[in-house]
């Protein structure tokens, strides 16, 4: 078996080479212009939005059905969790092993089980996920999940609700920046990264939207953006 | 219950040198028709509104031309390099000449780990090689999660789009089709339908032992492979089952990791009109500590099949540049008129066109590089500027002369090539002497008292039509105007007379 891996990798490997060597006198004919080299300038995208990258955050996420709270303090934002589990009536959550999430959930009052490393049974029953995140890109209202700083692959993804808790200073304004972040991640290219925009949707019948097909079929980003301290 | 014969039967088209017939019985298809139209305005339109948010879209599709370029032109080292970085991080790579040669791999992977039960993620690779139906054979079963391939799969028929596969389907369609299925009660509101699906396949996650995907792009420089989507079946697929197994065209890879960002403004703005879809997954090898959460393995299968062919000219060789986006689709007024069914192939429209001929032989799809009227929408839409009409041309030119690669049957088209040749040779003979121009013109004018009817040359039948068969073939569904009683050189000639 490992032999035909060899064999097909090596001819597979020819074939390209020799393809490619094959079409040498059509390139040199062909006055093919060599389209434009990779250019220095960032692609931003156009902001007719003004304000801040928190204020462009909010915007991009509310654009594509996510809910935003923006609060001053931790104490705020287990409030604000508080009230999404409050109204959504959560009984079993699942939740990441971040600590932001392990401080938020002990100031929490309710009768909601909270479980941190769900087995496959349990993680389907769970009516809500609570994790944190590492970045967040402005333009596109988007979350960025690095595996190799928080359990939060499937807390964000199985429960019908995601609710995700990220600090300000973590919100860049480009992918460009964050793609340079999770390369040269300190600790490494994580295995996964997963980039989330809004809730889990579909197109596919009629193109008719519908929310929460697969995913979570409700997003709220509770953003932590305390005031500079006095120094 | 998901052969490539049967499925053709299901959708009731036939293969891509049925294309004649196939675009006869699509033009009658009513309900086809209304669904090509509100696919048209609101990709259309989303997709202008997604352009217009980046301050440089021409430079943009510029840029990811160059990458690809320069990929293609080095794909033998950059896809070494993909394959080393993958393997460091924990992925085991396969390689495979053909889309058997996939089967056999991902059988054998399954067979192995005793491994039965299957989830599948929306994937053309593996549309392309018909791999469902190999699986199904091997005795394992298979669920496509995607809403559209789900769909396409219970009714056992195929993709007639790269993006929305089940747009040719009625929301009335789907739901009979549920309550058949999946006894559900009868609705036409999407989002219960839509709920009734997260239901059923749910379960599927649950017990699947594998999980299978595509791959958007594998990035050399780490190994990484990236998954687009708006589902979150992907996320499962990847996430939930002990095994990933991804296919990916050998065409897939790009250099750098920070070339994502050039491909992740171009895909979702031409294929849905979207600035990003609602998930990315980023995936580098397996997981470090067994405390991690998803698949202990990752296998990565690159796939030829076909593809290096394509290599072998300037021309052909942008076919490998597609990123899949369906934007040509969406903009061809021929795909607009009959869907993807009638291509008779997974990859339908323009790209479909010029992609099926090269990967199953031109002698299999003489008529698709001529399923265009040469517009160059579709080149205008273009993420990576891929220039199809070119590429439509260049196949038409292997057809005439018979050149293509693996093309067996080269009779008809050197017969054809005989009679076209004395056809044009004798034409430009006469067109190029005024003297024979006006007596060829003289001629025709009394020939054509035989075929003029009501002031109109209409369908052409009977004799000439024996005589002269393309002049039944063009007048067949088109009608011209005669030539003039006087022509404008006649005119011209008695009206400096009289002055």
């Amino acid at each position: 078996m490992i032999e035909t891996k060899i064999e097909a990798r090596q001819e597979m490997l020819s074939s390209i080479r020799e393809h490619l060597a094959a079409s040498a006198r059509f390139d040199a004919q062909a006055a093919h212009p060599q389209t434009a080299q990779r250019r220095t300038q960032s692609n931003s995208a156009t902001d007719a939005r003004n304000g801040t990258v928190l204020d462009l955050f909010r915007q991009a996420l509310e654009a594509v059905s996510g809910h935003c709270s923006i609060v001053q303090s931790i104490d705020e934002a287990a409030r604000a969790v508080q009230q999404v589990v409050d109204e959504r009536k959560a009984r079993r959550v699942a939740v990441s092993d971040s600590i932001v999430v392990k401080r938020i959930l002990g100031q929490l009052k309710t009768e909601a089980v909270f479980l941190d490393a769900p087995n496959q049974s349990e993680l389907f029953e769970c009516d809500m996920g609570i994790t944190a995140t590492q970045w967040a890109i402005a333009e596109t209202g988007t979350l960025v999940l690095e595996s190799e700083r928080e359990r939060h692959r499937l807390a964000s993804l199985v429960p019908p609700v995601h609710v995700a808790i990220i600090e300000a200073g973590r919100i860049r304004r480009t992918m460009s920046e964050i793609l340079q972040l999770i390369k040269n991640s300190e600790v490494g290219l994580s295995r996964t990264v997963t980039f989330i925009t809004g809730p889990s949707r579909t197109s596919d019948i009629e193109l008719t939207l519908a929310i929460g097909v697969h995913g979570p079929g409700e997003l709220h980003v509770i953003v932590i953006d305390e005031p500079a301290q006095p120094a | 219950m998901n052969h490539p014969t049967e499925t053709a039967e299901a959708t009731g088209y036939g293969p891509p040198n049925a294309f004649d017939q196939n675009v006869l019985k699509a033009l009658g298809d009513e309900q086809l028709h209304s669904a090509l139209r509100n696919l048209v305005v609101t990709f259309g339109s989303k997709r202008q509104a997604a352009i217009n948010s980046v301050e440089d879209w021409e430079g943009l599709r510029d840029e990811a031309r160059a990458i690809k370029d320069e990929t293609l032109a080095h794909l033998d080292r950059y896809l070494e390099e993909f394959a080393n970085n993958a393997e460091r991080a924990g992925a085991q790579m396969h390689w495979a000449r053909d889309g058997h040669e996939v089967s056999n791999i991902i059988i054998r992977l399954l067979h192995e780990r005793n491994a039965k039960r299957v989830v599948k993620s929306k994937s053309m690779a593996t549309e392309e090689i018909h791999l469902n139906s190999a699986l199904e054979d091997a005795g394992i079963e298979t669920v496509e999660t995607d809403l559209g391939e789900w769909i396409i799969q219970l009714a056992c028929e195929t993709p007639s789009h790269i993006v929305v596969p089940a747009i040719h389907k009625s929301k009335k369609q789907i739901a009979d089709l549920f309550v058949a299925k999946i006894g559900i009660e009868p609705t036409d509101d999407v989002a219960k339908l839509t709920s009734a699906a997260r239901r059923v396949l749910r379960q599927r996650f649950a017990e699947a032992d594998a999980g299978i995907s595509g791959v958007n792009f594998g990035v050399a420089e780490t190994g990484t492979i990236l998954i687009l989507e708006n589902e979150g079946n992907i996320r499962l697929t990847t996430s939930l089952p002990k095994i990933h197994i991804a296919v990916m065209g050998i065409e897939k890879v790009i250099p750098h990791f920070a070339d994502l960002d050039v491909f992740l403004k171009l895909l979702p703005r031409s294929g849905t009109g979207q600035q990003l879809t609602a998930y990315q997954s980023l995936i580098t090898g397996t997981k470090k500590r067994p405390a991690d959460e998803g698949p202990e393995e990752l296998h990565i299968i690159l796939m030829d099949n076909g593809r290096s062919r394509m290599l072998a000219h300037p021309v052909t060789r942008q076919s490998l540049a597609c990123i899949r986006c369906g934007a040509c689709l969406n903009a061809c007024p021929v795909y607009q008129q009959i869907g993807g069914h009638a291509y008779g192939s997974v990859y339908p429209g323009p790209i479909g066109a010029v992609i099926t001929p090269q990967l199953i032989g031109l002698s299999k799809a003489t008529q698709l590089p001529y399923a265009s009227s040469l517009c160059g929408a579709c080149r205008e839409v273009c993420p990576v500027k891929i220039d199809i009409p070119a590429l439509l041309l260049h196949l038409r030119s292997e057809v005439v002369e018979g050149t293509a690669a693996g093309s067996a049957d080269q009779k008809g088209p050197v017969k054809r090539k005989f009679a076209e040749r004395l056809a044009f040779r004798l034409y430009a003979f006469a067109w190029s002497r005024p003297f024979l121009y006006e007596w060829a013109a003289r001629i025709a004018r009394l020939a054509q008292r035989l075929i003029v009817r009501q002031g109109r040359i209409g369908k052409v039948s009977g004799l000439v039509a024996r005589i002269a068969p393309p002049f039944g073939a063009w007048t067949a569904c088109r009608d011209a105007p005669p030539i003039a009683q006087r022509t404008f050189r006649e005119q011209w000639r008695e009206d400096s007379k009289i002055k």
